[in-house]
């Protein structure tokens, strides 16, 4: 149970808001001149990193607009948040970009309480 | 002393306590030791420890909850409190279920598992009603009203842990301007203080004196709030702790006041003062009643003034049991024997010095091997350092075999643990949040080393006080620990066991077998065995556990490492989770303005969302909800019904750029529409999925109006305004709920036209002037009503938009202007029939997520001219355009007397073949089924492969009695296939 800090609203409540998915995923200007094989990639695809992530919130129960953060999935840590239409923080201003509790590799769960020898 | 007695009754019988006491202070005060029976084999267990970390002492309360597995240990007795024990039938001393006991071979780790493989029936038929009659915890209450309330704290420091640690913390900070939370789990503050004899005093004064004063600074000081009888449950990501307090403490349950308080706390800084907890010593017959551990056996002298046993033996592997022998001869008791597996010479002087002064018979270098007795411990059998066996008769066994910091919540906030090798136990290393340890949950085990911790750990906290503290110690000062998990036993009978976990009933036995299986990972063992899995989470044997499993694979122990400790800390009672949301509260209730006339008029409501919507009206008592539907949809194609619609949702979209946006939202082409018309139109998602159907009313091409189904309203506004926002953020163009705006009536019905010119008579509704699907706004009385004619069911129809205000008196003039009609009033259930008598789709039930325009042969709505659209281009798709995808089709059974499931499958052979060796192959399934009072018989929908192609021919539907019937495919559009109805 996080919080999150609205740009409209200020800090809130993780339960007041929605997560949209991967942020900067720009529907195709021509979804006619593009093949099956790239209209579903907008569609289904979306990257799930363990780390940085840029994804879409919407504060739903307060002021109802989307906004984008920058959250660092491995420690729900919301690094960065902005409106829609700016420009993206660029991924090198956010240093050590995955800190695990046990740190355990990359990919895996985190499910280590004890720091490996 | 005179103290006033409390009286409550433990299995029927009476017996006194003194304020303040727990269940099991009072049942010990009573020398009553047999508590419960144990939840697999149904041995007889006692009071193992004197708090929250019990595996054992779990009761029933008989309250207005019936509470379930109280920790006698934790629960204060009450004038009148009514307790059971579990787990035992018929009753406890003659418990039939310890035949489980004789049958353990048959329960060893992974016997739920095994079972479940086991013959076909076996499962049902065998273990099933067995487990159920005897296994299991206690009963949970049948029905029950929570009083619980939520309260939300935001603070830049709490203090979890009211002992000496949190007290010294709480000391720095009293009177600063630091916003601080302390909470301590018991109804005092003190900890060890208060429970054991360890200190002396504290600044020359009496330890009591100091406590009282420093309970005295923390009150007056304006800045710390306490919280006592408050258990913090949950430390989770972002600083966000959990804490449930116990509002009922020593009192019976107050029907007026909340009985639980679930506080939310945000924090900036952690300090955890948590302490330790004692483990234990696995051995042979570990479990019966009468082993107690060594420092509950001296809480229960120090802070009840209990004394369980006069003359116990003591068992340990630690210096810890210095002060419990201190405190029993202190009091004149003398202890029956101590053992002691360490070497003579490695034991502090001040023990020996005390064994010697009272005599006490001292066994160094020497273990228990097991215990002997039927219902509770009679006799104690000794190794000694000769290796010999002798027997000592006692009642009673107190056992020490280390401490563990208590690490839960630090795992919890996911802090990293490591092995503490001088104190044989796992210790905070590296913190994840912002998080301080102090005292023993910190593996710091010295009173001289923790005033120089304190003062460390919170220096980075500006403007604190100095603390002015001095101790002087009873005993030895330094812990010191040999490693001892378990002890090697002598004699093997079927009733002779050795237990690593009281609670589950798992022995080392069991370890062994399954790390002999394979289990050789700990997360693995613990789900195989269900070791530490109980209600106590294995609180005091989970580290003995991973010690006995290290030695088993010769691994290190922290190679092995820990199981993940997950929130809660200890069982949370469901009431507090769900506070005042429950019952009326748990969800808010939508009525239509129309509702106090449904209610009258005896209709049956059905929850749509929030929304409470007419279902049926019963016309008379007695009427079947069959009938009801059946006279109703009969009655609508006959004359006219009328529909409370006032729950579809109704968006007004304006703006310079809303016809480019609402063709960008919907299938249809909006573009050449005139004015002052509606449209039914398709809502896709962008995978070509139908989301949502609805009609777009245009007034111009800067201003619509939308309906949406009703469970859809808020999903459809969402998914507007995450498009306007998101993707075409330079269109010009805004969104709004209007459907509470709004009552809407749906009239429908031959006599429709006749009845709407009666109560509107100033309006001319002939097919000139008004003709299908086009709307105006009137002016009616003092407000405005929009009327369009549009059509639901099929039939000639009308739907008018009314301010709520004016709803129920214009709803009530529709019946004045129609009794010679009958109109009547109908609800969701007639509605969906008289749908599906037109084929006309419900979304939600004959679509699912999975289903497109041309699987639903809608594509004349898809406006093929338009450019764009949200799910257009998913629509030629390989995937979509596939010719034997499932299509919507129409299903009437051959023989016309029969009817229709739904959600029964759709097959191509008349005979299921059972038992299953051939697969049946499914073509789909059966998304609506009604019996069409106007067409006398059943008619249905169905989902179903290639379906358009198969219109025409005859497929079989399955029942519910593994039979099949016969029914033709045709197209869904039953009655009126030309459509003429509603053109009238
Ligand atoms: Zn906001």
């Amino acid at each position: 149970m996080f919080t999150i800090r609205c740009p409209y609203c200020g800090e809130r409540d993780q339960s007041e808001f929605s997560n949209g998915g991967e942020a900067h995923v720009a529907r195709p200007k021509d979804p006619e001149q593009i093949s099956d094989r790239e209209w579903s990639e907008y569609v289904f695809i979306r990257a799930n990193p363990k780390g940085i992530y840029y994804e879409r919130w919407v504060h739903t129960h307060g002021c109802k607009k989307w906004f984008n953060a920058v959250r660092n999935t491995s420690t729900d840590e919301i690094l960065k948040v902005y409106k829609m239409g700016e420009t993206p923080p660029p991924l090198k201003e956010f240093k050590n970009t995955i800190k695990t509790p046990s740190g355990e590799p990359d990919v895996g769960s985190g499910n280590f309480s004890v720091k490996k020898p | 002393m005179t103290e006033s007695k409390i009286y409550f009754k433990f299995d029927g019988k009476k017996y006194a306590g003194n304020e303040g006491d727990t269940i099991a202070a009072a049942l010990l005060r009573n020398n009553v030791r047999l508590i419960g029976r144990s939840f697999k084999y149904h041995r007889p267990r006692g009071i193992y420890t004197c708090g929250i970390e019990e595996p054992n002492a779990l009761v029933q309360i008989i309250n207005e909850h019936n509470e379930p597995n109280v920790r006698a240990t934790v629960k204060k007795i009450y004038e009148g409190m009514i307790v059971k024990s579990q787990n035992r039938w018929p009753s406890l001393k003659t418990d039939l279920g310890s035949i489980n006991n004789i049958l353990s071979p048959i329960f060893s780790a992974g016997f739920y598992y095994k079972t479940f493989m086991g013959p076909k029936g076996f499962w049902k038929n065998v273990y099933e009603p067995l487990i159920r009659r005897t296994a299991g915890l206690g009963k949970p209450p049948k029905e029950f009203k929570s009083k619980s309330i939520h309260q939300h704290h935001n603070v830049e420091v709490i203090i979890v842990g009211g002992g000496l640690s949190g007290l010294l913390a709480a000391r720095k900070f009293a009177g600063t301007n630091y916003d601080v939370l302390l909470v301590e789990r018991e109804d005092a503050l003190g900890g060890v203080l208060k429970n054991a004899d360890k200190i002396k005093s504290i600044n020359d004064q009496p330890t009591d004196e100091w406590l009282e004063k420093t309970e005295r600074l923390i009150r007056n000081s304006n800045n710390i709030k306490t919280l006592k009888n408050t258990l913090v449950t949950t430390y989770n990501f972002s600083d966000h702790l959990i804490a449930l307090e116990d509002k009922n403490v020593g009192k019976p349950q107050d029907n007026e006041k909340p009985e639980l308080v679930l506080h939310k706390i945000r924090t900036n800084h952690t300090i955890l003062a948590n302490g330790h907890i004692e483990r234990f010593i696995t051995f042979r017959n570990n479990d019966l009643p009468g082993v107690m551990l060594a420092a509950s056996f001296e809480k229960y002298l120090n802070r009840y003034g209990v004394v369980p046993d006069e003359s116990p033996v003591v068992f340990t592997n630690n210096s810890s049991t210095y002060s419990l022998l201190k405190s029993l001869t202190d009091l004149g008791h003398k202890p029956k024997a101590y053992i002691d597996i360490r070497d003579q010479k490695n034991i502090e002087k001040e023990t020996v010095e005390l064994l010697e002064k009272f005599s006490i018979p001292f066994y160094p270098k020497s273990e228990i091997e097991g215990c002997e007795g039927q219902k509770e411990v009679k006799k104690v059998s000794i190794r000694t350092k000769k290796n010999q066996i002798t027997k000592i008769k006692t009642s009673m066994l107190c056992v020490s075999g280390g401490f563990n910091p208590d690490i839960h919540l630090f795992t919890q906030s996911k802090g990293l643990l490591k092995w503490d090798k001088d104190h044989l136990t796992f210790k905070p290393d590296r913190i994840f949040q912002k998080t301080i340890t102090l005292g023993s949950v910190s593996g710091n085990f010295s009173y001289e080393k923790l005033l120089v911790e304190v003062e460390k750990k919170l220096s980075e906290f500006e403007g604190l006080n100095e603390l002015e503290v001095k101790f002087e110690l009873n005993g030895p000062e330094k812990f010191q620990i040999k490693e001892l998990w378990e002890t090697k036993h002598e004699k093997k009978s079927l009733w002779s066991k050795s237990f690593i976990d009281l609670q589950n009933d798992v022995t080392t036995k069991d370890l062994r077998q399954a790390v002999n299986e394979g289990f050789n990972r700990i997360e693995h063992l613990k789900r195989f065995t269900t070791n530490s899995m109980g209600t106590d989470q294995g609180k005091i044997s989970s580290i003995n556990a991973l010690g006995i499993v290290s030695k088993i694979l010769k691994k290190d122990i922290s190679e092995v490492g820990t199981t993940t400790y997950r929130p809660p800390y200890s069982p949370v009672n469901f009431s507090a989770i769900a506070g005042r949301s429950t019952y009326e509260f748990y969800d808010p209730e939508r009525k239509t303005p129309l509702h106090s006339w449904h209610v009258k008029q005896n209709a049956v409501f059905e929850n749509v969302g929030q929304w409470k919507r007419p279902w049926y009206f019963k016309k008379s008592e007695d009427e079947t909800m069959h009938q009801s539907v059946q006279r109703e949809a009969e009655q609508v194609r006959k004359t006219a019904g009328i529909l409370d619609g006032s729950t579809l949702g109704k968006i007004e979209i304006k703006g310079k750029d809303a016809l480019t946006f609402v063709n960008l939202m919907y299938t249809n082409s909006f573009t050449k529409m005139k004015p002052k018309t509606g449209r039914y139109a398709l809502m896709l998602g962008e995978d070509g999925m139908v989301k949502d159907d609805g009609i777009v009313c245009k007034i111009n091409d800067q201003h619509f109006i939308v309906t949406t189904t009703t469970g859809n309203a808020a999903s459809v506004l969402a998914h507007m305004e995450e498009y306007a926002q998101t993707e075409w953020p330079n269109l010009n163009v805004y969104m709004n709920s209007i459907t509470e705006q709004f009552a809407t009536f749906n009239l429908s019905g031959p006599k429709s036209r006749v009845i709407m010119s009666r109560v509107f008579n100033d309006i001319d509704f002939s097919n000139d002037q008004f003709p299908f699907m086009s709307f105006d706004n009137f002016k009616y009385l003092d407000t405005e009503i929009r009327i369009l004619r549009a059509s639901f069911t099929g039939e000639l129809g009308y739907e008018i938009y009314v301010p709520p205000s004016h709803a129920l008196k214009l709803w009530q003039k529709f019946f004045i202007y129609s009794r010679d009609f009958d109109l009547v009033p109908y609800g969701t259930e007639t509605m969906h029939l008289l749908r599906a008598e037109k084929g006309y789709i419900i979304v939600g039930q004959d679509t699912d997520g999975t289903v497109t325009p041309i699987d639903l042969h809608l594509n004349w709505m898809i406006g093929k001219k338009k450019k764009d659209f949200i799910g257009k281009r998913s629509l030629t798709r390989s995937d979509i355009v596939r010719e034997n995808r499932k299509q919507l089709v129409g299903l009437v059974p051959i023989d016309k007397t029969l009817g229709i499931e739904e959600g029964q499958h759709v097959i191509e052979h008349k005979d299921l073949s059972l038992p299953i060796k051939d697969p049946v192959d499914m073509l789909g399934h059966v998304t609506s089924s009604y019996f069409s009072p106007n067409l006398n018989h059943s008619v249905a929908m169905a989902l179903i492969r290639s379906g358009k192609r198969k219109i025409g021919s005859r497929l079989f539907v399955s029942t519910e009695n593994l039979n099949t019937i016969a029914v033709e495919v045709v197209e869904p559009n039953f009655i009126d296939p030309k459509n003429e109805r509603m053109m009238l």
